[in-house]
């Protein structure tokens, strides 16, 4: 098949910036990328895509939907084909993610700390104390190198006009990162040869860095400190990413069970006895991390681990208590928090939100409810949210009372449409949604983003969820490096 | 100026050996101007470090651990304390100047968490009775001199038909309970007048006359009088807190100030026992040792939560998830 009918049957919507076509014309960055697409025949790119779909399968690389009644465990939807960002793009989106992390780790500190940022006003104070995940226990101790948020992933979609903006951020125990490495070694599989020719910059740094911060954060300075990756269990949605991580890294996979706290020290138990533990990667959620202090039915945590934090005889990553910097009513004020921290203007938007625990807000948002999505502030992964323009009159009855209920519990946004990219779907290219998800690590040198990140695709034609949870899928993400810079290597 | 000798004493005993307990205990008396502590021996089962920090509330915590198999966990805490009488308010300012200072503080970072009510069920009722209509013709002082009257009057003061996991609308439809059950009533009403309002856990030392509360830790409420400051308020023997009682902790509620809990791995049932006794400068006791351990229910022994293996397997899914 020529190249002319792989394009010909590509639409894009007029009001939807599109990352691969431009005024009916490629854009220069997949130039190079769909030259070599159109010399493959149907039947090859076809025989790609099951190659790829078997490789997933082989590998077990999957991720468990929670309610869907089926069995639990699926195969990530991967679509062969790139998203690509060009380094002038990437540059820009790395120069904000920088700027907004520095930000949100002050906040934190003064949060636990000081409070300047709510005694000056800057933030309602209301908003921060009924917030749940604002922990009252990390007041009163310091963090090593301050560092609360070690590993974020933030959200970002772009506008019509190709604006990029941030849609969350993601500062607890974000996960996803897996998929990224793996999209990559995908991709190696199915076209070697794209990547060299294409200087795509590589990701696969990603574990060696955050292992490095890791055994910097370790409270005994010793050779060769233990560090452990903390689930929740095998049946946990990201269970293949925790294991993944912990073989990259080549660090302990443990569960709550597996470690126990004596005179205020963490302890792994072995078949050679107790071994102290100095650093855990958690991805165990605050609440259940510590029986003895926050849910008291929790089998997943380790009781005591709080005052061995706290002691600083362990260090835990991500900190406790970061819902109170990622909860969905304080990201309107992430923007406010980068001038008043680093009197910097943010270089990475936000999107325009409203309150709903503020009546004229209310008011506004309710009656231009098809233009919005409303999304539970304290919820992830695309769960209990309404989109206004998709939901029937009787859902929308339903959870206008939900948020009479419990306004704090809900914000709005006016829908943004997301930008499209080429999905190879049917034997056909396809315009679907995507957002993207870079993921950083704050050690004690600074903030390190691998180039590239998490791109997560809506499957069904027209949707704007790109949530796994709710039928998203994901693409390999290529960040081209800018002339001279060295491309992937390996 | 009062001197009291309190030993507390707080004993787990397990049918078979458990192991890996860690312990939180909240057992040091407030040191200022009201309250002087002389000394404090702790002595606990295994002797083990005790970590002490300062919590949000500025409360001293201790925690230790005792991970080797054990039958039996004592904590004994035995402390000598003066207290100091308290001038109460003048009570001179015009109602209406004192409820307009307390608005000024809704927003107020060091009051915030102590005028927030959470949403329940019985709360509007819970308003019509804590009317801000009826409460604000008089002095914020006399209002909650009033408010606490209210709740030793209506509520009947009877152990064990509460626990530690009895909701605020449980308790305001029993009208019953004990002094945590009180105090959290008077915190409520007091916060939908928009007073602040702190849990206070400690002990009660009356001497000659019986009051409620002796013999175990007891609770009370603070609430916050303007140009005044906190002053206490016992609902559960309706009175004005003045040197008969003796703090170790504040809190938004129970769960900030909980005196000892802990959490333990094994099957073994448990069972729990609480003294209080207090010696006063006179050499009169209240209680002697040994004979004043009472036995108290516990909500939360692992094989008495009514689930089988199979279930409390599904209920470890669940929690992964």
């Amino acid at each position: 098949m020529p190249i002319s009918d792989l394009l010909q049957s590509y639409l894009v919507d007029n009001d939807t910036w599109d990352e691969m076509y431009a005024r009916a014309s490629v854009r220069e960055q997949y130039t190079k990328a769909i030259d070599f697409l159109q010399q493959l025949s149907p039947e090859e790119l076809n025989k790609k895509e099951d190659l790829a779909k078997k490789l997933f399968m082989s590998q077990g690389i999957t991720f468990t939907v929670y309610n869907s009644g089926e069995g639990i465990e699926k195969i990530f939807p991967f679509d062969i084909i790139p998203r690509i960002i060009t380094a002038t793009e990437w540059d820009f989106i790395e120069r904000g993610i920088k700027q907004r992390l520095k930000a949100l780790n002050l906040f934190l500190k003064d949060i636990y700390s000081n409070q300047f940022i709510l005694k000056d006003g800057i933030i309602p104070a209301q908003i921060i104390f009924s917030c749940p995940h604002y922990l009252r226990e990390m007041h009163n101790f310091a963090v090593p190198y301050d560092i609360y948020v070690h590993i974020s992933g933030i959200d970002l979609i772009r506008d019509a006009d190709g604006t990029f903006y941030i849609l969350e951020d993601n500062l607890r125990t974000p996960s996803g990162v897996s998929y990224m490495l793996e999209n990559r070694e995908i991709t190696k599989r199915i076209f070697p040869d794209l990547l060299p020719n294409n200087n795509v910059r590589s990701v696969t740094e990603y574990p060696n860095i955050l292992y490095r911060n890791l055994v910097s954060f370790s409270p005994r300075q010793i050779k060769n400190p233990t560090i452990v990756l903390l689930t929740p269990g095998i049946y946990n949605s990201a269970y293949f990413e925790h294991s993944t991580l912990a073989r990259l890294m080549g660090v302990e996979l443990v569960q709550g069970s597996d470690l126990v706290v004596d005179n205020h020290k963490v302890y792994m138990k072995t078949t050679n006895g107790l071994q102290q533990v100095d650093v855990i990667y958690r991805r165990v959620d605050d609440e259940f991390l510590d029986p003895l202090v926050f849910n008291p039915t929790s089998m997943l945590g380790v009781a005591g681990i709080l005052s061995a934090y706290r002691k600083g005889n362990v260090a835990i990553v991500n900190a406790l208590g970061n819902g109170v910097a990622d909860d969905k009513a304080v990201y309107t004020y992430v923007p406010a928090m980068i001038k008043y921290y680093l009197s910097e203007e943010p270089i990475l938007k936000n999107v325009s939100t409203y309150h709903l625990a503020q009546e004229e807000e209310r008011e506004y948002v309710f009656s231009n409810i098809q233009n919005m999505v409303i999304k539970k502030t304290n919820e992830s992964g695309g769960y209990g949210m309404l989109m206004g323009s998709a939901a029937s009159d009787e859902e929308i009855f339903q959870y206008k009372n939900e948020v009479l209920a419990n306004p704090r519990e809900f914000i709005a946004q006016p829908i943004i449409s997301l930008s499209s990219a080429p999905c190879y779907m049917d034997g056909k290219l396809q315009a679907r949604r995507i957002d993207l998800r870079p993921y950083a690590l704050c050690g004690p040198d600074g903030v390190e983003i691998v180039p590239g990140g998490l791109t997560r695709v809506a499957l069904r034609e027209g949707s704007l969820i790109v949530n796994s949870s709710q039928g998203g899928g994901s693409k390999d993400t290529w960040v081209l490096g800018s002339q001279g810079l060295a491309g992937e290597s390996e | 100026m009062p001197r009291f000798i309190i030993q507390h004493i707080t004993l787990y005993n397990y049918e078979e050996p458990v192991t890996d307990s860690t312990n939180q205990i909240i057992l040091f008396p407030v040191e200022d101007e009201h309250q002087q502590l002389v000394n404090q021996q702790l002595t606990i089962t295994g002797d083990p470090v005790v970590e002490i920090y300062k919590d949000y509330y500025g409360n001293k915590v201790g925690s230790f651990m005792n991970i080797a198999p054990h039958r039996e966990l004592r904590i004994d805490s035995k402390v000598e304390v003066i207290t100091v009488p308290r001038v109460l308010p003048e009570d001179i300012a015009e109602p209406i100047k004192q409820w307009s200072a307390l608005k000024l503080l809704a927003n107020d970072v060091l009051f915030l968490d102590f005028l927030r009510q959470e949403n329940f069920s019985a709360l509007a009722e819970m308003k019509a009775v804590a009317d801000a209509g009826f409460y604000e013709v008089v002095s914020v002082y006399l209002a909650v001199q009033q408010l606490t009257e209210y709740v030793y009057t209506n509520f009947k003061y009877i152990q064990g038909v509460t626990s530690v996991e009895t909701t605020l609308e449980e308790i305001w439809k029993l009208k019953a309970g004990v002094c945590q059950d009180f105090a959290h009533i008077l915190l409520a009403m007091l916060r939908i007048l928009h007073i602040p309002a702190r849990y206070v856990s400690g002990y009660v030392c009356p001497k000659d006359e019986g009051m409620r509360g002796e013999g175990a830790t007891h609770a009370w409420v603070e609430a916050y009088i303007p140009s005044y400051g906190w002053l206490g308020l016992d609902p559960t023997n309706n009175c004005v807190v003045n040197d008969l009682h003796v703090r170790l902790a504040i809190g938004r509620n129970f769960s900030d100030c909980s005196p000892v809990k802990g959490t333990y791995k094994g099957t073994a049932r448990q069972t729990l026992e609480v003294g209080v006794s207090v010696a006063y400068d006179d050499g009169m006791v209240s209680d002697e040792e040994n004979s004043f351990l009472k036995s108290q229910p516990v909500w939360s022994n692992p094989v008495d939560d009514g689930l089988n293996s199979y279930q409390r397997y599904m209920e470890m899914i669940q929690q992964q998830q």
